[in-house]
C-alpha cells in the first residue's frame, strides 16, 4: 500500500466501506450480512459493492445467524475470507454456539490442522433509545475465550489497517465491535494514535503524559482523549492508551505507562463486572502492585441492562464530565480537586449527527 | 347510511382508526425528539392485529415483536402510558426503560415484546405448556413476521408444540419484507406447506384489510386451542406503508414501488369505511390528545431509577 494514496482524513464510515471494498477485490473474499445489498448497504458500509464485485459473494442472507456464522466458517475451512456482518452486536448472541464452541476451538482441537480465518462486524448501538437489546457492548463475552481476536477500533486508520491485516495476513476468527456512534466521524491521518506494537492488532497511544495512566477502549477512548486535552490546560497531564485489541493486550505497554504515572484509570463502553477493567487490573496486580500510588478507578456502564428514556441514557454511561471528575480525582487525591469541569451531560448529543431512528 | 353498519364492524373501524392515528401522531411528533426510540410503525398493518386480538380476553396471553403499537392498542394496554413511553417518561408503561420496541401491558395479556427476531416464539409455546398442565383454559398468540420464519427457532418451537399438542396460535404477520430484502431472496421453502410438515393445521388469509373475515378466523382457531385441538398456525398477508423503522416513506428508495401500496389501499377498511371513520375523527383525536397531554406532563425517570428492577 503506498502512503501517498491514502487520502489525509477519513470518515468512521468511509474506513469501513474502503475495507470492504479493499477485501472484497480479493477473489476469495465473501460478505455475508442482511441488508448488504440494499440501499442502505449496512450503514453505508458496502452500498454498491454487489453490483461491482458480485452478488455471488457480497450475500444477502435470510435471518439465520447461527446457521450463517456455521457456513462461514464452513467456506474459511474450504479457502475463502469471510466477513459476517451483524448490524447489531446483540444478534451474534444467536450464533454463539457457532462461534464459541466450533471457531474459537477448531485451530487447537484438531492440534493445528485447520484454520478458520473470518471477520465477523459487529455494530454497538448507542442512543436513541436503542434500549437493552440494541445496545450491548459484548467485548469481555469474547475476549474470554482462547482462540478469539476481539478488537475495537476507534479510529479510522484502526479501521483500514486491522481489517487489511485480518484479511490478507491474521489466520484466525476476528470479531471486531464497531461503534454506531462513530461512524460520522472524520478521523485525520495525521492525529492518528501511535502504533505500539508489530501489527495493526496493537495497543495505540493516544496522547503521552506522566500524572495518570488512561486505559480505554473504542468511543471512550476518544473521550479520554477530550478528557485529556482539557485537563492538559489544566495541569494533569494524562497517559491514554486504547486498547484496540481487547483480546491480546501487551502487558508491556500498560506496565510501562503505570510505572511512570503510579495511577491508573479504565475507561470502557461495557459494563464492568469480569470485563475490561478487570483485566487491566489483573495485569497490573500480577506483575507489579506496588507500581501504584492510589486505587484503579473504573468506568463503564451502569450495572443495568441499558434503559431507553433519554434521561436513563445519559447517566447510564460515563460522559466527558464524569470522567474528567474522575481522573481529575484520582490524580489529586480529593473530590474537592478543584480542577474546572467541562460541562457535558450527554455523550450521545455530541457525537451525535446520530439522530435515530436506528 | 351509518345506521346500517353494525356495532361490531364500528368497533373494529374504531380500533384500527385509533391505531392508525396514533401511528400518525408519532410521526408528526418525531421532529421534535420528544419521541427517542426506533419506531417500527404498523401502518397498513393495523387490521392484522385488530382483527386477530377481537375474540381474546384479557387473560389470552398475546406475545409480539418490536412492531408492537398495533398489538397494544387492540389487545387493550392504555393509550396514555404507551404514549408516555414512547416519551420516556416515568408514566410509561416501564417508566420509560421499555420505550417503543419492548412494549407489554401485562394485566390484558400482552407479554414482553422483544426487537431480538423470532426470540419470544418460543415464549407463547412455553406459555401454552404452563396453560395446558395448569388445566386453563387460556389461549397463547405469537405474532411474527415473515422474516422470523427464517430463525432456528421458529423450527424449533413449531415442532415442540406440535409433539406436546399445546394451546398455541402461531401467527405469521406477512408483508413479505425483512426490512428491504423481499420474500423471494430469503426464502427457498413455502411457508405454509413447511408449517404443515409440523402436523400443524394451517390458514391463510390473503387479504390483510379484511378486519371481519380475520377476526372470525381468529375466533374459530382460538375455539379450537381451548377445546384441546393442539396448536394452529395462521398466516396473513398484509402490507406495510412506511419504512422499516423511522417515521418516514421510503418509496423512492428502489426495493419496492408505491403502486404496490395502492393495490393495498384499494381494500384499506379505514378508506371503505370512509363514513364511519369521518364520525369517529373527533373521538380518536381526544383519545390521542389526552394521552400526549399525560406523556407531556408525565417527569423524566433519573438517577433513582437507573438501577431499580435490574434483578
Ligand atoms: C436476530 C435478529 N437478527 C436481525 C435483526 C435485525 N432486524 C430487525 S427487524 C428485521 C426484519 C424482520 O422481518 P419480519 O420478521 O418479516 O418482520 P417485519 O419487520 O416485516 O414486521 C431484521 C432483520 C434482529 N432484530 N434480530
Ligand atoms: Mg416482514
Amino acid at each position: 500500500m503506498t502512503h501517498q494514496a491514502q487520502p489525509t482524513a477519513l470518515s468512521y464510515r468511509e474506513a469501513l466501506f474502503k475495507a470492504m471494498h479493499d477485501a472484497m477485490a480479493l477473489p476469495n473474499t465473501l460478505v455475508f450480512g442482511q441488508g448488504v445489498n440494499d440501499h442502505k448497504g449496512i450503514f453505508g458500509t458496502t452500498t454498491g459493492l454487489g453490483e461491482k464485485f458480485g452478488k455471488n459473494r457480497m450475500i444477502e442472507v435470510p435471518l439465520a445467524e447461527e446457521g450463517v456464522t456455521g457456513i462461514c466458517i464452513g467456506a474459511a475451512l474450504n479457502g475463502a475470507y469471510p466477513i459476517n456482518i451483524h448490524i447489531r452486536a446483540d444478534f451474534v448472541l444467536l450464533a454463539m454456539n457457532q462461534i464459541i464452541n466450533l471457531a474459537a476451538k477448531y485451530k487447537y482441537m484438531f492440534g493445528g490442522l485447520f484454520d478458520v480465518p473470518m471477520l465477523v462486524r459487529l455494530v454497538i448501538g448507542r442512543s436513541w433509545g436503542q434500549g437493552a437489546q440494541h445496545s450491548q457492548s459484548l467485548q469481555s463475552l469474547f475476549a474470554h475465550i482462547p482462540g478469539l481476536r476481539v478488537i475495537m477500533p476507534a479510529s479510522s486508520g484502526a479501521i483500514v489497517d486491522s481489517y487489511a491485516h485480518a484479511v490478507q495476513h491474521h489466520r484466525g476468527p476476528v470479531i471486531s465491535l464497531e461503534h454506531r456512534l462513530m461512524y460520522d466521524l472524520t478521523f485525520e491521518r495525521d492525529h492518528e494514535p501511535t502504533v505500539l506494537g508489530k501489527t495493526p492488532f496493537s495497543q495505540r497511544r493516544v496522547r503521552k503524559g506522566n500524572d495518570v495512566t488512561v486505559v480505554s477502549t473504542s468511543i471512550m477512548s476518544l473521550e479520554a482523549r477530550r478528557a485529556a486535552d482539557w485537563l492538559a490546560d489544566r495541569g494533569v497531564s494524562c497517559d491514554v492508551i486504547d486498547l484496540h485489541c481487547v483480546s491480546h493486550i501487551d502487558a508491556n505497554v500498560i506496565m510501562e505507562s503505570v510505572g511512570r504515572t503510579g495511577r491508573l484509570l479504565v475507561a470502557d463502553t461495557s459494563w464492568q463486572p469480569y470485563g475490561v477493567g478487570a483485566e487491566i487490573c489483573r495485569i497490573v496486580c500480577e506483575r507489579d502492585p506496588g507500581a501504584l500510588k492510589a486505587p484503579v478507578v473504573t468506568l463503564g456502564m451502569a450495572a443495568a441492562p441499558c434503559p431507553t428514556a433519554k434521561s436513563l441514557e445519559d447517566i447510564y454511561y460515563p460522559n466527558l464530565t464524569t470522567l474528567t471528575d474522575s481522573i481529575a480525582k484520582l490524580v489529586r487525591g480529593k473530590a474537592d480537586h478543584g480542577i474546572e469541569l467541562p460541562h457535558e451531560r450527554s455523550m450521545a448529543d455530541v457525537y451525535k449527527r446520530f439522530k435515530g431512528p436506528f | 347510511m351509518a345506521n346500517t353498519h353494525n356495532e361490531r364492524l364500528k368497533r373494529l373501524i374504531y380500533q384500527t382508526l385509533l391505531i392508525r392515528r396514533i401511528e400518525e401522531r408519532v410521526i408528526e411528533l418525531y421532529p421534535s425528539d420528544k419521541i427517542q426510540s426506533p419506531v417500527h410503525l404498523s401502518i397498513g398493518q393495523e387490521p392484522v392485529a385488530v382483527g386477530l386480538c377481537e375474540p381474546m380476553t384479557a387473560r389470552d396471553v398475546l406475545f409480539t415483536t418490536y412492531r408492537g403499537h398495533a398489538y397494544y392498542v387492540a389487545k387493550g394496554g392504555k393509550l396514555p402510558e404507551l404514549m408516555a413511553e414512547l416519551y420516556g417518561r416515568k408514566g410509561g408503561v416501564s417508566g420509560g426503560k421499555a420505550g417503543s420496541m419492548h412494549l407489554a401491558a401485562p394485566e390484558v395479556g400482552m407479554m414482553g415484546s422483544s426487537a431480538v427476531v423470532a426470540s419470544t416464539i418460543p415464549h407463547a409455546v412455553g406459555a401454552a405448556l404452563a396453560a395446558k398442565v395448569r388445566g386453563d383454559k387460556q389461549a397463547i398468540i405469537t405474532i411474527f413476521g415473515d422474516g422470523a420464519i427464517e430463525e432456528g427457532v421458529y423450527h424449533e418451537s413449531l415442532n415442540f408444540a406440535s409433539l406436546h399438542k399445546l394451546p398455541v396460535l402461531f401467527v405469521c404477520e406477512n408483508n413479505a419484507l425483512a426490512v428491504h430484502t423481499p420474500l423471494r431472496e430469503r426464502q427457498a421453502f413455502d411457508i405454509v406447506t413447511h408449517a404443515k410438515a409440523y402436523n400443524i393445521n394451517t390458514t391463510v388469509i390473503e387479504d390483510g384489510n379484511d378486519l371481519i373475515k380475520i377476526a372470525d378466523t381468529s375466533a374459530k382457531l382460538l375455539e379450537s386451542l381451548r377445546s384441546g385441538g393442539g396448536p394452529e398456525w395462521l398466516m396473513i398477508k398484509t402490507y406495510r406503508y412506511k419504512e422499516h423503522v423511522g417515521p418516514g416513506d421510503d418509496f423512492d428508495s428502489g426495493y419496492r414501488s408505491r403502486a404496490e401500496m395502492e393495490k393495498w389501499l384499494a381494500t384499506d377498511p379505514l378508506y371503505r369505511w370512509a363514513d364511519l371513520v369521518k364520525e369517529m375523527e373527533a373521538d380518536v383525536k381526544s383519545e390521542i390528545d389526552r394521552a400526549v397531554a399525560f406523556a407531556e406532563a408525565s417527569p423524566a425517570p433519573g438517577l433513582a431509577d437507573l438501577l431499580t428492577d435490574v434483578e
